[in-house]
């Protein structure tokens, strides 16, 4: 059997994360479509937003 | 216009729902008729859960050695099937030598969250303790 395995880098995992996460919250928290567009919309730009603002700011300890 | 109403459905079908939905995510909802979330929740945590495994990442057991071992394996346990599946989807088994393993890991274990948070929604669907739009899906 094949053994592979998908590769993928910490900002493409990240936009996966945050793509299935917020789409469920939306669905989860919100009733109307409108309410669920804007929370999965507003959810993901900040999970994204976040994580590289976060990252930035350990830029300078990382070496 | 649609009114926000709770609609108490019999216990044991919502039992049966969140067991369900906890096996196969999604079908909890299916069953209660919320077919929109059933397919958002189902191709949510199949996301998380396939690519969580094809990036190699760690199944928890359920002979832990630590706590933290003991919560990784109650967060992946939340896939229900795809916990069972696990060696099947990957019978490389798990690679965390590499960090593409270790983001694996996180996702799988995100399903497993997503998931018992979804059936946890199915009871309080399912035991009317949740408002839902009665025109809505």
């Amino acid at each position: 059997m094949a053994r592979w395995a998908m590769i993928l880098n910490h900002f493409q995992t990240m936009v996966i994360f945050g793509l299935a996460v917020s789409l469920a919250f939306a669905f989860l928290s919100k009733k109307s479509t409108s309410e669920r567009v804007r929370y999965a919309v507003w959810a993901f730009l900040a999970f994204l937003l976040v994580a590289i603002g976060i990252g930035w700011l350990m830029y300078p300890f990382s070496r | 216009m649609a009114q926000p109403q709770k609609n108490p459905i019999n216990p044991a079908l919502a039992l049966v729902a969140a067991a369900a939905g906890w096996f196969v995510p999604g079908l909890g909802h299916a069953l209660l008729r919320k077919w929109s979330k059933a397919i958002v929740y189902f191709f949510a945590v199949v996301m998380l859960a396939l690519i969580g495994l094809w990036m190699r990442g760690n199944v928890f057991s359920s002979n832990a050695a630590d706590a933290f071992d003991m919560l990784g394996f109650l967060a992946d346990i939340g896939s229900g099937i795809f916990y069972f599946l696990a060696g099947t989807i990957n019978p490389a088994g798990a690679d965390v030598s590499r960090a593409s393993g270790d983001y694996g890991t996180r996702l799988f274990a995100t399903a497993g969250v997503l998931n018992l948070l979804c059936v946890l929604e199915v009871l309080q669907i399912g035991f009317g303790s949740k408002e839902e739009w009665h025109a809505g899906p």
